[in-house]
C-alpha cells in the first residue's frame, strides 16, 4: 500500500492521503487560481518543492537558513486577552503589555495597536484614549508601532450609521440610490481615517494599518485608497501597511475607480499596483481558505495567486497567514503543521517579504 | 432559427444586463411559438444562473445582477399574457433567511438572499444577528418551504443546528428544507447536523433551492 501523509481538510479536519493524490490537489487548486486570475501557472519544480513541504515528516516546519522574513502582527493585545470568538486566548493583559510582549518576547518585528471594536469609525470619540495609548506604548517600545483597525465601511449604512444599507435599496431595484449610498458611505469613511491618523501621528505613531479593506465591497477599497493617498500627501515618512479582507474585491457599487482602473473585481495581482500607487508601502494581499478542499489545494491555488501579487507589486509583500487565508484551515487555533508548513511555502515559493 | 439558438440569444440578452435585449429576444422567442414555460426556463432563467456564475467570479457585479433580474422579470411579465393566470406570477417558492444569532456577518447571506429573489423566489430576509427563535416564527408566518441559515465564525456555526433541533420540537421538520451555508460551514457540518443542503455560494444556493423546491 502507498505511504499516506496526515494533512487537512479545508476545516481543519485531519484526512491521509497519498503523494499522488496531494500532487493531484495541488495542481487542481493551481488551476483554479490560473483560470480566476489569469495568472501564470507553478513550474514542476515549484510543485514539486510544495509537495515536499507539505509532506515533510516533522509537524513544524521551518524556513531555510538566510531565508527569514519580517513578521507584522495586528489587533496588539486582543490575541491575548479576547476570546476564542476574538480569535484570543483569554488572558488578561493590558494593551500595552499585549504590545511589549509581542515585541520582546514573540519576535513580532513591527506592531499595531487596536481598539477592542477594531473599526475606524467607533475611534472617533475615544480617540484621546487612543493616543495616550499610544504615547504610553511608544515611551516603552523599540519596534514600530502603528495604529490600526478595519476601514468596515458597513459601519456608516443603516441600522448602524447615517445611509441607507444599499443592500436593502438594491434588492428593491434601487440601484442608483445603493451606488449613491456607496458613494456617500466612501466620503464619510475617508475623512474618518484621516482623522483619527492625524491624530494618532500627533501622539507619536510610526503610521497605521489598514487591516481588512474592501470588507464591504469596492466602496470599502475606494474610500481606503483616497485615504491612503490623503495621508501620504500631509505625511511623507508616514508607514503605510494596506492589508486586504479577502482575495476579490466584491464590486457591489461596480462602477467605483481609482487612477482610471476599475476596482470591483480585482484579484491580488491587480490590487497591489492600485495599492502601491496610492502610496503604501507595504501590501497585505489575502486568498480565501476553502473549509470543503484540502490543505493541497488551498495551498496551491494561495501560492499561486500569492506568487503573481509578489511579481506585480512595486511594493513589499506581507502575505496574511491565519485562520481561514493563506491556505490555512479555518480553526480558532490554527493547526502548527498547516501554519507552518503555509508560512514556508509563501516565503520559499510565492517570494514574499514578510508574513 | 432552431431552438437551441434561441434559448442562447434569449440567454445572452440576460447576460448582457439589457431590458431592451430581452424584451426583444422574447419577442421573437414567442413569435417562433415556442412555449413560454420553456422561454423562462431554458432561456431567460439559463442565463440568470450564468450571471450568477459570472459574479461568483468577479465578472460581473451586483448591479448587473440586479439590472439582469430586472430584464428578466420584464421578459416573464410579456409572457404572462400567453400563460394561465398566474402562473407566470406564481413564485418559484418560498425561503426565509438570515444570519444566525450573535454574528453580524451578512454581506454574503445578503447576496445569498438577492440571488434567490433574481430567481424568482419569495425571499423573506431576516438580516444579521436573528434570535433562533425568529426563524422559526418567520417560517411558520410565510408558510415557507425552505429557510437558509448563514454564519462566518466557527463559534455561531452551532446556531444553525439549534435551529434544526428547534424545529424538530415544534413538529415542522419535514415541512422545510433546511440549507446552510456561510464560510465556516462545509458539506461534512451539513451531513453532520441533518441539514438538507449545504451551498457554497450564491449560484449554487440557487442551484440547491431549485432541486429541492421544484
Ligand atoms: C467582512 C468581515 C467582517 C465585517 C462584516 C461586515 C458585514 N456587514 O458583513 C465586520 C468588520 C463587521 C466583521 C466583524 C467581525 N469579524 Co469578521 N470577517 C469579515 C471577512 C473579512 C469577510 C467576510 C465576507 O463578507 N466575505 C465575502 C462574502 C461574499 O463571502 P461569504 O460571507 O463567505 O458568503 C458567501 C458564501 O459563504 C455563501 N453563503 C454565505 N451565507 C450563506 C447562507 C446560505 C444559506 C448559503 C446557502 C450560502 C451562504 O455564499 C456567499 C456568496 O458567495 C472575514 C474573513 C474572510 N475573508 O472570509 C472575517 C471573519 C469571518 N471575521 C472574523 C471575526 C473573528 C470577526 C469579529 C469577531 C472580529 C472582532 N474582533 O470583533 C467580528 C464579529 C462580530 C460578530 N459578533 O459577528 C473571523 C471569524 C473567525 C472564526 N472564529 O470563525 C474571520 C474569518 C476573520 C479571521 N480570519 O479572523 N467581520
Amino acid at each position: 500500500m502507498a505511504t499516506e501523509h496526515m494533512l487537512r481538510m479545508g476545516d481543519g479536519k485531519r484526512i491521509f492521503l497519498t503523494k499522488e493524490q496531494i500532487l493531484a490537489d495541488l495542481k487542481e487548486g493551481m488551476a483554479d487560481a490560473v483560470d480566476l486570475g489569469s495568472i501564470p501557472e507553478l513550474s514542476g519544480d515549484e510543485l514539486d518543492k510544495l509537495l515536499e513541504i507539505i509532506t515533510m515528516p516533522a509537524r513544524m516546519v521551518g524556513v531555510e537558513p538566510g531565508k527569514e522574513v519580517p513578521v507584522t502582527h495586528d489587533i496588539s493585545t486582543i490575541r491575548l486577552d479576547g476570546d476564542q470568538g476574538n480569535s484570543g486566548v483569554g488572558i488578561p493583559s493590558s494593551r500595552l503589555v499585549g504590545c511589549m510582549m509581542h515585541e520582546r518576547a514573540f519576535g513580532a518585528d513591527s506592531m499595531e495597536l487596536g481598539h477592542i471594536d477594531y473599526s475606524y469609525k467607533p475611534v472617533k470619540p475615544v480617540v484621546a484614549q487612543e493616543m495616550q495609548a499610544m504615547e504610553v506604548c511608544q515611551q516603552n517600545m523599540i519596534i514600530p508601532l502603528l495604529y490600526g483597525a478595519m476601514p468596515n465601511m458597513g459601519l456608516y449604512y443603516t441600522p448602524d450609521g447615517p445611509f441607507e444599507n444599499p443592500g436593502d435599496l438594491m434588492k428593491a431595484f434601487k440601484i442608483t440610490e445603493a451606488q449613491e449610498s456607496m458613494e456617500h458611505a466612501a466620503k464619510h469613511l475617508t475623512r474618518d481615517i484621516v482623522w483619527i491618523m492625524q491624530r494618532m501621528m500627533s501622539a507619536g505613531a510610526d503610521g497605521v494599518n489598514f487591516d481588512t479593506i474592501g470588507a464591504a465591497g469596492d466602496g470599502d477599497l475606494y474610500a481606503s485608497l483616497h485615504a491612503i493617498e490623503s495621508l501620504r500627501k500631509q505625511y511623507p515618512d508616514i508607514y503605510i501597511e494596506a492589508g486586504m479582507a479577502g482575495e476579490l474585491v466584491l464590486g457591489l457599487h461596480g462602477e467605483m475607480a481609482y487612477d482610471g482602473v476599475t476596482l470591483a473585481g480585482l484579484w491580488p495581482h491587480q490590487q497591489a499596483p492600485l495599492v502601491a500607487k496610492a502610496g503604501a508601502n507595504l501590501f497585505g494581499p489575502v486568498v480565501n481558505t476553502n473549509t470543503s478542499k484540502s490543505f493541497a489545494w488551498n495551498l496551491g491555488r494561495a501560492v499561486t495567486f500569492i506568487k503573481a501579487a509578489v511579481k506585480a507589486s512595486p511594493i513589499p509583500c506581507h502575505v496574511n497567514m491565519g485562520m481561514g487565508v493563506g491556505g490555512i484551515p479555518m480553526l480558532e487555533t490554527p493547526t502548527i503543521d498547516a501554519v507552518s508548513r503555509a508560512s514556508k511555502a509563501m516565503v520559499e515559493i510565492a517570494g514574499v517579504d514578510g508574513i | 432559427m432552431n431552438k437551441e439558438e434561441t434559448f442562447k440569444k434569449l440567454s445572452d440578452a440576460i447576460v448582457s444586463c439589457k431590458k431592451d435585449a430581452v424584451v426583444a429576444a422574447v419577442q421573437s422567442a414567442r413569435n417562433e411559438g415556442i412555449e413560454p414555460a420553456e422561454i423562462i426556463e431554458k432561456g431567460l432563467a439559463a442565463g440568470m444562473n450564468e450571471v450568477g456564475v459570472m459574479f461568483e467570479r468577479g465578472k460581473l457585479f451586483l448591479p448587473h445582477v440586479m439590472m439582469a433580474a430586472g430584464a428578466m422579470e420584464a421578459g416573464v411579465s410579456l409572457l404572462e399574457a400567453d400563460m394561465p393566470k398566474d402562473a407566470a406570477k406564481k413564485k418559484l417558492g418560498v425561503i426565509v433567511n438570515g444570519t444566525v444569532e450573535g454574528d453580524v456577518h451578512d454581506i454574503g447571506k445578503s447576496i445569498v438572499s438577492t440571488m434567490l429573489q433574481s430567481a424568482g423566489f419569495e425571499v423573506h430576509d431576516l438580516g444579521r444577528d436573528v434570535p433562533l427563535q425568529d426563524f422559526i416564527d418567520k417560517i411558520k408566518e410565510t408558510d415557507a418551504g425552505m429557510v437558509g441559515m448563514s454564519a462566518l465564525m466557527t463559534t455561531t456555526l452551532p446556531g444553525q443546528r439549534e435551529v434544526i433541533e428547534m424545529l424538530k420540537e415544534q413538529g415542522l421538520r419535514d415541512k422545510v428544507k433546511v440549507m446552510v451555508g456561510g464560510a465556516p460551514a462545509t458539506q461534512n457540518w451539513a451531513d453532520k447536523i441533518g441539514a438538507d443542503c449545504y451551498a457554497e455560494n450564491a449560484s449554487e444556493a440557487v442551484a440547491r433551492a431549485k432541486e429541492l423546491l421544484l
